[in-house]
């Protein structure tokens, strides 16, 4: 992990760590309904104060908790237009595949690039820590995955372009 | 549409819980909280200017104003703050963190949570609050976000 992250990601691991105390928690309008509260949003004595920590403006982690789930909204860095195309690209890809990711939201919250959405459901299956180790993870890597492209992308031109000019070269 | 259909009927529903009752009331009216946040901004300078970071801390966190309609004593806490943790040492950090009371803590963990959610920054460090954060979340443990997450009296 690089250090200039570092601070950064052991903040959302804290508070994500925090924010990670889920019980089960029925509906108090329908009955026999169980829904997440954060989703629903139906009644204020259940959500508590969203959370926001964020590195710069380009970079931040929205944590919504509620009593039975938290909503993590994650915006990533995307400095200029190609970065911005292959983050729309590959969060697309992830978001239409989200049952196999289980806690990824299908669309994500407003302002940000992608969201999870974890339940009480969840928490009681898995082990806690390895969901947050997940999710750090994910951030850890989504960086790397996107400069990683760009590169090869650029690579990729450069070959394209050569190729193509060379025709004219004789 | 007709104007009937947007009456948000739950309001005069006997269980509504409105916002008043979510956390107490501030007693203070917002003047007052102006002025005294503003007595305690020269009182931080004062401080400051003798190096004493732990004193200038316990003073802008003691009693801060929260609730609605107190945006500008709020601000002005802030701004307060921030001038106090960009001036500090990182290696000074843990020493006055641990000489603040629990309450203080908590408020701390507000106002770092507040700093970073700011859409403009200004004079807002990214670094520094996670810097300040890291090293509280050290000293005061998990229950410190906790509490600054449940904590409906938002500074």
């Amino acid at each position: 992990m690089s250090n200039v992250l570092r601070p950064y990601l052991a903040a959302v691991r804290s508070t994500l760590t925090a924010a990670l105390t889920l019980e089960d928690f029925s509906s108090q309008i329908v009955e026999r309904h169980n829904k997440p509260e954060v989703e629903v949003g139906g009644s204020k004595e259940v959500l508590l104060n969203p959370l926001t920590i964020s590195r710069n403006e380009n970079e931040r982690v929205l944590i919504e908790p509620s009593i039975n789930s938290i909503r993590l909204s994650i915006k990533i860095k995307q400095a200029d237009e190609i970065e911005r195309i292959l983050c729309h690209k590959f969060t697309r890809f992830m978001m239409q595949r989200a049952e196999s990711f289980i806690v990824l939201r299908r669309k994500p919250v407003k302002g940000y690039d992608i969201s999870f959405l974890i339940t009480n459901h969840h928490t009681d299956s898995m082990l806690k820590h390895k969901i947050v180790d997940f999710i750090i993870q994910f951030m850890e890597e989504v960086d790397k995955e996107i400069s990683e492209m760009k590169l090869s992308l650029n690579a990729r031109a450069r070959v394209v372009a050569e190729s193509y000019l060379s025709a004219f070269n004789s | 549409m007709d104007a009937f259909r947007k009456i948000d009927i739950d309001q005069y529903d006997e269980d509504v819980l409105p916002d008043s009752e979510l956390f107490p009331t501030d007693p203070r009216d917002p003047s007052t909280l102006l002025t005294e946040a503003k007595q305690k901004a020269a009182a931080i300078r004062n401080n400051l200017s003798k190096g004493d970071v732990a004193g200038a801390l316990d003073i802008v966190l003691s009693d801060p104003p929260y609730g609605p309609g107190v945006d500008e004593a709020k601000n002005l806490t802030l701004q307060t703050l921030v001038t106090i943790l960009n001036t500090t040492k990182s290696t000074d950090i843990p020493p006055i963190l641990k000489s603040l009371s629990q309450d203080s803590q908590d408020t701390l963990m507000k106002y770092l949570y507040k700093g970073m959610a700011l859409p403009g920054w200004g004079d807002v460090s990214g670094s520094v609050l996670l810097g300040w954060h890291e090293k509280l979340t050290e000293v005061a443990g998990t229950g410190c976000i906790v509490r600054a997450m449940t904590d409906r009296r938002l500074v």
